[in-house]
């Protein structure tokens, strides 16, 4: 079967992922473009019985001209000819209601030569908006072949996949040239380089990157022989060109298209008026994120309980059914914890996801940036950077490259800085396991549980800790740049189910098989060094012990003692040297060295913590347990008394809500900002501030 | 007179871009001049200011407003 | 050793691997970026 490579582009907002969705389905794979942490999509559809289309969603852009790395994937892919992902075709997507904005992106392409469909989704809607559009006159006006299509209803995607299958008859002529903003510069651009396609040089030049073989020195020292232009003029060329542009654009549409007026207002401005109200908007703002954690805690905690339990006695029945020995050992006390550990997350990263795509897709997420951009400038940060911050409460990874959007670099920089403070979802199990061991399950005035609230309180003092330490570098720092702020309102789109569901499975698949195999991988170095020591009291632990209950007439039944021997054990292996080596260090805090070593594990990735207490703790013990149980029996070896206390525990909460613990997150700061610089700073800062932190906590509440 | 000028509700039509370095990203969104603006009348938020220009629906800060030069539209 | 001892081996350095590689052996980026004065 042939298979040819389709793009789509188009604005954001514009449904383009609904299309994709529609298109390929479940068939579908979400990587990175090599060497930069732009998420790639890709998809297979098939388009006729001999033919299939291997189809890219490219990131939402709103011309050639990028202004950040997501667009210049775009400008690379579609100038690139070597790339094995050079489209035979592109399908440029617009929703029926910015059709003129998203011509701008169009024409464009157009001009690059390459065969270009246009794709205007929602066309469902037209009647209800009071749109009539003259398909014919604007075919020929932009000459191209348009397809008439609705994600939400699912029509019209065999006219475009048949346009798409036959797109060797689309022509591939301009249909507003670029040239025309200056015929003398254009003319002598061909006359230099007469086998190229003349917009795609000026492409080249006016941006920062290179693109594939076409080299922007080599264009400039050429060019220069005869009209060097200065950076500025450059820029009012650009200018020209998307003048010279929405001229033509403006021009096609009033001979196609038609709007009543009337018919267009409506939900729009009765829901801005009260989302966007003053003093209601920002209530309603609270009051969902309220609902969301109330909703995250008590939903999740049926499966997540179920999923703890089975784990539990699948180890033990591993234990039972696989020829003893250290193998089965690994299997049933480091691997099975370990992936319990991980599968245990699921239920709440699939609500959180959940909640966050769907504010995405309805177009609310826009509203509360345009909310929160006054008080936010106040901190140094952008409104935009509540996107970042809000989608920080699932990963910071992805968040760091959330503030790509944002125009201001200072701005942009603050942001990234203080991501980190928000509670990341890796934060959650460590919050969770440690509220349910030392908070009451109890309810205040009756609806909201105290651990709930306690959860959402540290929400908010990570979020208020992001805020704050903002501020202080918006104080620090100085920069002439001046800040630039542009934000647009899509308009309110109920959620498709379908894409909702999709981002939720794609979201949770990362976090299980990325973070995942870091948490797996770590629970069983600690298995094996928990499970052997350097020197014989290790070995001869059962003996040792033995021995000093009987010269200490000590009165011991079976299971004591057993205790007693996996405790000396464990003390003497290799994690229990290490633990002891740097429990001076966290015992002023509260903590013990088996917390300790969970601590120092959670620098790979925070939600170790309760993976690594699990290994730990499982290691020698026989019974079927809960790793929450076992917590719960732990004493304190200094002070007595249960080790997981509101002193200690509160400790740790504050610890983990400050300390900068994930070297993902710092590999991609250093990407984003390009210096160790940041990263480094981040490390020092937040992990000293979080010691001192805990530590007061520690010493005023014990 | 700017965009900073005008009142909810108010509409008029953009004569000149008064600043370099206005980001080539407002334009591109139809943001030229001889194209239509018009202040949405919500709520009393002055800054930013949500716009429609050239029916699309944007927002952005007052600073950035003052630099877009425009003329009233008698109604 | 036995069979299980030397499996719990071979697992120990496969996951010390995994790690290593994911920590230090990140593949080169790539450098691109936009007009504005991002820091790059």
């Amino acid at each position: 079967m042939r298979q040819i490579n389709v793009a789509l582009v188009g604005n954001p907002n514009t449904g383009k992922t609904s299309v994709f969705n529609s298109l390929t389905g479940l068939n579908q794979k979400v990587g990175n473009y090599p060497g930069i942490t732009v998420e790639k999509k890709e998809g297979v559809t098939k388009l006729s019985r001999v033919l299939k289309a291997h189809i890219i969603d490219l990131p939402g852009t709103y011309s050639l001209n990028a202004s950040s790395l997501d667009e210049n994937i775009v400008i690379e892919l579609l100038l690139n000819k070597n790339d094995k992902d050079y489209p035979n075709v592109v399908v440029v997507v617009s929703d029926i209601e910015n059709l003129k904005r998203n011509l701008l992106l169009f024409t464009q392409i157009k001009d690059l030569g390459l065969p270009t469909i246009l794709a205007i989704n929602m066309a469902d809607r037209m009647d209800r908006k009071g749109i009539s559009l003259d398909i014919p006159k604007l075919e020929e006006q932009l000459k191209t072949k348009i397809a008439l299509i609705s994600s939400r209803k699912n029509t019209g995607f065999d006219k475009l996949k048949n346009l798409i299958a036959n797109y060797k008859q689309l022509s591939t002529e301009a249909c507003c040239n670029a040239s025309r903003v200056d015929p003398e510069y254009f003319g002598n651009l061909k006359k230099t380089f007469p086998d190229q396609n003349t917009y795609k040089l000026w492409l080249v030049i006016t941006q920062d990157a290179n693109f594939g073989n076409l080299d922007r020195n080599q264009i400039k020292s050429k060019t220069k022989s005869f009209e060097p232009k200065s950076q500025s003029e450059l820029k009012r060329l650009q200018q020209k060109e998307i003048i010279a542009r929405y001229t033509f654009i403006n021009d096609t549409l009033k001979q196609t298209l038609t709007k009543d007026i009337n018919a267009a207002k409506g939900l729009r401005a009765s829901l801005d008026r009260l989302l966007m109200h003053r003093i209601w908007g920002y209530l309603i703002f609270a009051v969902i994120l309220l609902l969301i954690f109330q909703v995250i805690y008590d939903w999740a905690a049926y499966p997540m309980d179920l999923i703890d339990e089975s784990f539990a006695s699948f180890s033990e029945w591993t234990k039972n059914t696989l020829p003893a020995g250290q193998f089965t050992n690994l299997i049933a006390e480091g691997i099975i914890p370990g992936i319990g550990g991980i599968v245990i997350f699921i239920p709440q990263i699939a609500f959180l996801f959940l909640f966050i795509s769907i504010l995405e897709e309805s177009g609310y997420m826009s509203r509360v940036v345009f909310l929160t951009d006054k008080i936010m400038k106040k901190f140094g940060l952008s409104g935009k950077s509540i996107v970042p911050l809000v989608s920080g409460t699932a990963c910071a990874i992805p968040a760091v490259m959330a503030s790509r959007n944002i125009e201001n670099w200072k701005e942009r920089l603050i942001t990234i800085l203080v991501i980190p403070f928000t509670t990341c979802s890796a934060r959650l199990p460590v919050y969770l396991i440690i509220i349910a061991l030392v908070i009451p399950d109890k309810s205040f005035l009756g609806v909201f549980n105290y651990q709930g609230l306690v959860l959402l309180l540290l929400y908010f003092i990570g979020f208020g800790m992001a805020v704050f330490s903002a501020w202080l570098l918006h104080k620090v720092m100085k920069t002439s740049q001046k800040t630039y702020f542009v934000v647009e309102m899509p308009n309110y789109k109920v959620p498709l189910p379908k894409n909702v569901l999709i981002t939720v499975v794609d979201k949770t698949k990362s976090f299980v098989f990325g973070a995942g195999k870091i948490i797996l991988a770590i629970s069983i170095i600690l298995w094996v060094l928990a499970s052997y020591g350097p020197n014989d009291k290790f070995k001869n632990a059962e003996d040792i012990v033995n021995t000093e209950v009987k010269t200490e007439n000590l009165d011991l039944t079976q299971e004591e003692l057993d205790t007693k021997i996996s405790s000396y054990k464990l003390r003497h292996s290799y994690i229990g040297y290490m633990g002891k080596g740097i429990e001076p260090v966290v015992q002023p805090l509260g903590y013990d060295w088996k917390i300790g070593i969970a601590v120092i594990s959670s620098f790979a990735a925070r939600e170790v913590f309760v993976g690594t207490l699990a290994t730990i703790y499982s290691v020698g013990s026989e019974n079927e347990e809960t790793i929450k149980k076992r917590m719960s029996k732990e004493v304190n070896p200094v002070f007595g008394g249960k080790l997981f206390n509101l002193a200690s525990g509160i400790s740790l909460l504050l610890f983990y809500a400050f300390a900068m613990q994930c070297m993902s997150t710092l590999a991609v700061v250093k990407r984003e900002t390009n210096t160790w610089k940041w990263p480094i700073f981040q490390l020092v800062f937040m992990t000293g501030f979080a010691y001192i932190v805990s530590l007061i906590a520690y010493q005023l509440l014990k | 007179m700017s965009i900073a000028d005008l009142k909810s509700g108010q509409k008029a039509t953009i004569t000149d871009i008064s600043s370099e370095s206005i980001p080539l990203k407002l334009l591109e969104m139809g943001c030229l001049p001889g194209n239509a603006v018009e202040v949405i009348k919500i709520a009393k938020i002055k800054d930013p200011l949500y716009l429609n220009i050239n029916d699309t629906f944007l927002a952005i800060r007052l600073e950035t407003a003052k630099d877009i030069l425009v003329k009233l539209i008698d109604q | 050793m036995s069979i299980q001892e030397i499996l719990v081996w071979l697992t120990f350095i496969a996951a010390i691997g995994f790690l290593v590689k994911k920590f230090f052996f990140k593949k080169k980026t790539k450098k691109a970026c936009g007009q504005d004065d991002c820091g790059c």
